[in-house]
C-alpha cells in the first residue's frame, strides 16, 4: 500500500464534491493510503502572487512542512494547486533566501521545512508509484469502444521546469491511462490548450470560447466523452458548457468526467457512488454505451 | 536519411483555404528547421516563402508552427523533430493573419506593443540634468549611476530585455486566442518593466491604471504557454502577475480581475479556503451573478453550489499569522 498526504484542494471540497469522493473510491480499490490535511490551507487558485509573492510561499511553504512533518509525498487532484505548491517547492529548494524567509514564519507556528516533500498529480501517481499495468489488472469494467477525448490543461504540463511529469509538446500520460482502462482515446490538438477558467469571472467570453472551441473539436474528432485531471477545466468544461455553447454559437453536448470518475467506473463504480448527477451534461448515454461491455 | 516537410501553403490572392505541400529531403548532422526550408527553396520550389535573416536566434524573424509549437526554425534541429514527431509540419504562427504560406502580418503585435509606450515617460523631476545644453568649459557629460540592485529594477525581472518580438508567445498566448483584442504576452511583460523602472516618470500611475483597463493584464488565462514556449528563456507571465502585485499594492482595484484576486486573499484569511460564493460575488456583482442566473440555478439543482458557510481549516491561526507577519491583515 502507498501512502500520500492527501491535498484535494478547494473546488473538490465545495461545489466539485464528487471529484473527492470518486478519488477516495479509487484510492480505496487501488490500495492507495490518503492521509488528510484537516490543517491545509487554499494554494492561492494559481493567483495569489498577484496579491502578496511572500504569502504565496507562506501558506504553501506551510503546506509542505505539514507533509514532510508526517514524512510524506503531496497527491493533488487539481492541475492549479499542482502547479502551485510545484512552484513553490522549487523556489524554496532553490533559494536559500525564500526558505529562510518562509521557515522564520514556519517557526512561529511550529514547523520547518527542508524540501523533501515531493508534489504529485493523481496522474501520475498512478503511472508512477503503481503503474498503469497493474491498474489495468484491476479493470472490472472495460471502456472499450469508448472515444475519451483527453484535456490535459495547463498546469500539469506548463511550466515544464516546474511540473515535470511529461513531455510538454507531445504528452502521452493520459492517453496511456485511458488505453489501459480498455479506451480508445482521442487526438485533437486542444488538447493541451486552455480552458480558460483563471478569466471565468473576469472575462467570460475569452473564458468560454477557449473551453468551447476545445469541446467542438473534441466532438468533431467523435468523442463520446471528455475527460479533466483538474476541477477548474471541470467547471469551464462541464459547468460552462450551455454558456459556451451559446457563446461560440455552436452546438455542444459532450459529457465531461473528472480523471478519477473515468477511473472509478472502471473499478466498478456506479452513477451515483461517481456522483455524476452533479454533472451539467448528462453522462447517462455514454455510460449506457459502457455498460453494454461485458467485461 | 531522408525525411520529409509538409508545409502550410497559402496565398490569400488565389488561394480559397490553406493547404500542405510535402517535401523529401536528406538531412545532415545539426541540419536546422530552417537549413531545410532554405534547401527545399533552393533546390525544390521556390515559391515557398517565409521570413529568415540572422540564423542566430537574435532577429526573432524565421518565428513559425513546428508541428505544431511556435519556435524559432533557425534554433530547432532536424533530429530531435524526426524523432519525437517522424515529420517536420510547419506552418505560419497562429493569432496572426497569414500573408502567405509561412508569413504572417504582424501589425496588430505591433500594435499592441506601441500601445503600452514602450519607452520612459518624462523626466524625473529630481534630475540634475534637465534637457539638452551646451557644456560649459570643462563640464563632462553625467552619466546616470545605477547601483546593481536598481540596475535589475530598470530591467524589470532581468529577463524582459531578452524578447526579440518574434510572436512565439503571442501565437501560443491563449487569452489571445478567447480574445483577438488582449494586449498579449509580450506587450505587457514591457509595460511591467517600463512600470518598474526608476527612470520612468509616470506621475499619476497611467500604466497600471491603463493596463488595468479591458483587454489588459488581467486577461491573462495564465496557461503559462508564453514561458514555456518563450525561445529566449523570458517569462512574460511571471511579469504579468508582478503587474497584477504592483496594481493592487497601488489600490488600482476597479478592475474585475484584482477584485478576483484580492476577494480570494480575504477569503483565505477568513476561512483558509477558497470561499467559491464570496469570490463569485466580489468579482462580478450582482449584475455578473443574474446574468449566469440560468446557469448558476442549474448547478443548484444538480447539488453544485458550494456551501454557503465554510468550516474553517484546522490551525487557522497559523494563516491568520502569515497574513500579520507580512503585514496584510487589513488589506
Amino acid at each position: 500500500m502507498i501512502t500520500y498526504a492527501y491535498y484535494p484542494g478547494c473546488v473538490a471540497q465545495e461545489s466539485g464534491k464528487e471529484l473527492d469522493n470518486a478519488t477516495k473510491f479509487i484510492a480505496k480499490k487501488l490500495d492507495i493510503n490518503l492521509i488528510p490535511m484537516p490543517e491545509a490551507s487554499c494554494c492561492g487558485g494559481g493567483v495569489i502572487d498577484g496579491f502578496d509573492r511572500n504569502l504565496k510561499l507562506f501558506i504553501n511553504g506551510r503546506t509542505l512542512a505539514l507533509a514532510e512533518k508526517g514524512g510524506l509525498d503531496i497527491m493533488t487532484i487539481c492541475n492549479t494547486c499542482t502547479l502551485t505548491l510545484s512552484e513553490v517547492n522549487e523556489e524554496l529548494i532553490n533559494n536559500p533566501e525564500s526558505m529562510e524567509k518562509t521557515n522564520e514564519y514556519l517557526a512561529k507556528i511550529g514547523l520547518k521545512y527542508s524540501g523533501k516533500v515531493k508534489v504529485k498529480h493523481i496522474l501520475y501517481a498512478i503511472r508512477d508509484d503503481i503503474g498503469f499495468d497493474k491498474l489495468k489488472e484491476k479493470v472490472l469494467k472495460s471502456l472499450k469502444g469508448i472515444n475519451i477525448a483527453p484535456f490535459y490543461g495547463c498546469h500539469i504540463l506548463r511550466p515544464s521546469s516546474v511540473v515535470k511529469f511529461d513531455d510538454v509538446e507531445n504528452p502521452r500520460g493520459f492517453e496511456e491511462l485511458i488505453k489501459a482502462l480498455g479506451g480508445e482515446p482521442v487526438s485533437y490538438a486542444r488538447r493541451t490548450k486552455c480552458c480558460g477558467f483563471q478569466t471565468i469571472l473576469v472575462n467570460e467570453a475569452t473564458s468560454t470560447s477557449l473551453a468551447g472551441n476545445a469541446i467542438y473539436e473534441a466532438q468533431e474528432n467523435n468523442a463520446d466523452v471528455m475527460v479533466t485531471p483538474c476541477p477548474l477545466c471541470h467547471l469551464s468544461l462541464d459547468t460552462y458548457q450551455t454558456v459556451a455553447a451559446k457563446n461560440i454559437n455552436k452546438k455542444l453536448s459532450l459529457p465531461v468526467l473528472h480523471l478519477p470518475q473515468l477511473i472509478g467506473i472502471t473499478l466498478g463504480g456506479d452513477y451515483a457512488e461517481m456522483g455524476f448527477s452533479r454533472h451539467n451534461i448528462s453522462l447517462k448515454s455514454v455510460m449506457a454505451k459502457i455498460r453494454q461491455n461485458k467485461i | 536519411m531522408e525525411f520529409k516537410v509538409r508545409a502550410c501553403r497559402f496565398n490569400p490572392e488565389v488561394d480559397k483555404k490553406p493547404y500542405y505541400k510535402e517535401y523529401t529531403i536528406e538531412d545532415y548532422p545539426g541540419m536546422t528547421v530552417l537549413n531545410a526550408l532554405i534547401k527545399v527553396k533552393s533546390e525544390l520550389d521556390g515559391t515557398l516563402s517565409f521570413r529568415r535573416s540572422c540564423r542566430s536566434a537574435i532577429c526573432g524573424s524565421c518565428a513559425m508552427k513546428i508541428n505544431g509549437i511556435s519556435k524559432l526554425a533557425c534554433k530547432t534541429q532536424v533530429g530531435p523533430e524526426i524523432e519525437k514527431f517522424g515529420i517536420i509540419n510547419v506552418g505560419p504562427l497562429a493569432n496572426m493573419p497569414v500573408i502567405r504560406d509561412l508569413i504572417v502580418d504582424q501589425e496588430s503585435f505591433f500594435d499592441k506593443i506601441k500601445e503600452i509606450k514602450p519607452y520612459l515617460l518624462g523626466q524625473r523631476e529630481d534630475e540634475a540634468y534637465n534637457g539638452f545644453h551646451v557644456l560649459k568649459e570643462g563640464e563632462k557629460i553625467s552619466q546616470p549611476v545605477y547601483y546593481k540592485s536598481e540596475f535589475q529594477n530598470l530591467t524589470g525581472n532581468n529577463d524582459t530585455p531578452n524578447c526579440i518580438l518574434c510572436e512565439c508567445c503571442y501565437s501560443e498566448c491563449g487569452g489571445v486566442v478567447g480574445n483577438p483584442g488582449y494586449l498579449g504576452p509580450a506587450a505587457l511583460a514591457k509595460l511591467y518593466r517600463y512600470s518598474e523602472d526608476p527612470r520612468d516618470n509616470d506621475k499619476n500611475g497611467s500604466r497600471l491604471v491603463n493596463g488595468s483597463k479591458a483587454d489588459g493584464m488581467w486577461d491573462c488565462v495564465h496557461c503559462q504557454a508564453c514561458e514555456e514556449f518563450c525561445p529566449k528563456g523570458v517569462s512574460p507571465v511571471k511579469s504579468i502577475v508582478k503587474l497584477h502585485e504592483r496594481t493592487i499594492k497601488n489600490s488600482i482595484t476597479f478592475s474585475a480581475g484584482s477584485k478576483h484576486v484580492v476577494s480570494i486573499a480575504k477569503s483565505i484569511r477568513k476561512t483558509g479556503r477558497l470561499d467559491e460564493i464570496k469570490v463569485a460575488f466580489d468579482s462580478v456583482g450582482i449584475s455578473g451573478l443574474i446574468n449566469n442566473l440560468p446557469m448558476i440555478l442549474g448547478a443548484g439543482l444538480k447539488g453544485k453550489i458550494p456551501p454557503l458557510r465554510l468550516k474553517l481549516i484546522k490551525d487557522m491561526e497559523d494563516i491568520r499569522l502569515a497574513y500579520k507577519e507580512l503585514d496584510l491583515e487589513g488589506k
